[in-house]
């Protein structure tokens, strides 16, 4: 919280505000008109005056500020909204009244220049702290501060108000981030869904959404609540110390970092917020572009579908089959022109079916052919078999019955010119396949039997 | 000569060691039942032709090293009813008990009802893993186109013309 609003107040504003602010009600959209025009300056002065004095009240009444970095987020901005986001039922119909009651211009009640406009705006936020009693709205208006001096800035600039339309989603995330990390209270009404009217604004809205899913994150600011609250009841008290503030920061953000390990999606989301948070702290309004592919990955991490074992497993098994599926299209013919899984499937499953009838249908041929003329082709190959070398006998002792039926033992090998011979003699015989074969075949015999088979053919 | 290991790997298998073992089972088939030739016994011998024919592409494929030739081996020796022999490392193989488990998953429909249809295909293919599908029919298709080339080669060199 102090980081944020000592950013806010020294540097220029951060963009997610003008998103955030752009859907503000009416009344506060003509008020933050006149408020652009107004100098931002000596509402920074004030919002620094309310940090010191929130600051010192902390300081006074815990001594446990430093203990983790939410209590210290929860402490600076407890005072206004503990009321409402405490949890405490009275604070809660309280703030409720008050948000019915809800006029902007009660706010002026102590710190009417500060709460001017911006105030307004604030209070699409905040709407309830805005009305709150003096105390409390000394402490909003701090906060009011804090994220208003920006936005008048911003409503100042031409271009503001597209470039916030253009990101109105990054606004939201990025602000969202900030209320996680420096307003835990918020994330905590919200979430409660108690404050019906905070979550009206769409900032809160898209806040609430994303941080209600992961438990961990909220469980440790709603921790952090009780905290906020036992601080709140002696809010009077005030002594600047803005030095004190700092260190609080600091710590902080420590605490955030450490959180960010143990944790491993909310610490990816935080470490984003974070990166924002150090974006604005720059003084930056274009950390825009970053930040789209950011939320996706976040989102699906969140969901637990992309680094879930099971999908990890199924993404292997599915690349394995892509890779398979690349090979058989190389063997498929027309297979590279379909494209998709199944319907490459089709062409192989179509292809093979087509082979086997292929088999069948020559099988069928052969069967008509195979009379008398393989005899002696058969008989010099189941001879030659004998002679295959060892890395075949293995197959061929398996189950060829064959051996038994048909013995011969050949002692020699042919001749080349036996071989070459035999060839030129089934000229019928062109492909290289049956060349072989049949050379095989026929090299292997004597001499007079691939005489005898050249008269048969 | 063909070397078994060379086949195990998706490797063209040995064209030459198919057509033998094929020249051998049907001059097998011709002396042991002579009588098949008569018209009437067509169908059966067709039948045999074709198994004969498989069975020695499943040989030549590096016998039982694969899925597919090993289902084709196993189916051939059932429907012989003749013992062929195989090692221990394959008997331990039960490919045909996961063919009903494979088939209760939820993934893409269509990929794998495509899937299922070519595992009716490749012999063998009930029991396997989508992916090691895919590998056999790889390599099943390698083999058939083979096998289909020199069977063409076969009955164009011995057809009467």
């Amino acid at each position: 919280m102090d980081n944020e609003l000592f950013m806010n107040t020294e540097f220029p504003p951060p963009p997610e505000m003008a998103t955030h602010f752009e859907p503000p009600p009416s009344s506060s959209s003509a008020m933050m008109l006149n408020w652009a025009l107004m100098d931002p300056n000596p509402h920074q002065d004030s919002s620094f005056l309310w940090e010191k004095s929130t600051e010192q009240q902390q300081q006074q009444q815990q001594q446990s500020i430093f203990d983790s970095a939410l209590s210290s987020l929860v402490s600076s901005p407890t005072p206004s909204n503990s009321n409402f986001s405490g949890g405490g039922g009275d604070g809660f119909l309280i703030r409720e009244l008050i948000g019915k009651l809800g006029n902007i211009g009660n706010n002026n009640n102590n710190s009417g220049e500060i709460y001017g406009t911006p105030m307004s705006r604030s209070a699409s936020c905040y709407a309830t702290p805005m009305s709150s009693p003096p105390p409390p709205t000394n402490m909003n208006s701090q906060m009011m501060m804090n994220r208003t001096t920006p936005l008048t800035e911003f409503s100042a600039d031409p271009g503001f108000a597209e470039r916030a339309a253009r990101f109105s989603c990054f606004g939201s995330r990025s602000f969202n981030g900030r209320t996680n990390t420096n307003l835990p209270i918020n994330n905590i009404v919200n979430n409660s869904g108690k404050l019906t009217r905070v979550s009206s604004t769409p900032a809160l809205k898209a806040l609430i959404s994303p941080e209600v899913a992961p438990g961990g994150e909220f469980s440790r600011k709603r921790k952090s609540v009780p905290k906020g609250k036992s601080k709140e009841n002696p809010i009077s008290s005030a002594s600047p110390s803005p030095s004190f503030s700092k260190t609080a920061e600091k710590k902080e953000e420590w605490g955030g970092k450490g959180s960010k390990s143990s944790e491993e999606k909310g610490g990816k989301r935080r470490r984003e917020e974070e990166d924002e948070e150090e974006g604005e702290g720059e003084g930056n309004n274009n950390t825009k572009p970053p930040e789209p592919p950011k939320d996706y990955i976040h989102v699906r991490a969140r969901r637990g579908q992309a680094t879930d074992s099971h999908s990890l497993a199924e993404r292997v098994r599915r690349e394995k089959i892509g890779e398979r599926m690349k090979l058989l299209q190389d063997l498929v013919p027309g297979c590279n022109k379909v494209t998709g899984k199944a319907l490459m499937l089709d062409e192989i499953i179509n292809y093979v079916q087509s082979l086997q009838r292929q088999v069948e249908f020559l099988s069928m041929k052969l069967s008509s052919v195979n009379d008398t003329r393989l005899d002696f082709n058969v008989d010099a190959l189941v001879s030659k078999d004998v002679m295959i070398p060892s890395s075949n006998n293995r197959l061929h002792e398996e189950g060829l019955q064959s051996k038994s039926s048909s013995p011969r033992s050949f002692t020699h090998l042919p001749t080349l010119t036996q071989f070459t011979d035999s060839i030129s003699q089934y000229q019928m015989f062109s492909e290289e396949d049956l060349q072989s074969i049949v050379g095989m075949g026929v090299a292997l015999n004597p001499n007079n039997e691939s005489q005898h088979m050249k008269i048969e053919l | 000569m063909a070397s078994a290991d060379k086949l195990i790997n998706t490797d063209v298998p040995e064209k030459d060691v198919f057509a033998l073992h094929f020249l051998q089972s049907l001059s097998n088939l011709r002396t042991q039942n002579p009588l098949l030739n008569s018209p009437d016994k067509s169908i059966d011998r067709v039948k045999k032709i074709k198994n004969a024919a498989y069975v020695s592409m499943a040989r030549a494929a590096g016998g039982t090293s694969r899925l597919w030739s090993r289902a084709l081996l196993r189916r051939a020796a059932k429907d012989d009813n003749k013992s062929v022999r195989f090692s221990r490392r394959k008997r331990k193989v039960t490919w045909k008990i996961s063919s009903k488990r494979r088939r209760s998953n939820q993934r893409a429909p269509v990929v794998e009802e495509a899937a299922e249809r070519l595992r009716n295909l490749v012999p063998g293919g009930g029991g396997m893993e989508t992916s090691k599908l895919m590998e056999e029919t790889a390599h099943y298709i390698k083999c058939l186109s083979m096998q289909v080339k020199v069977m063409q080669c076969l009955v164009d060199g011995l057809s009467p013309n």
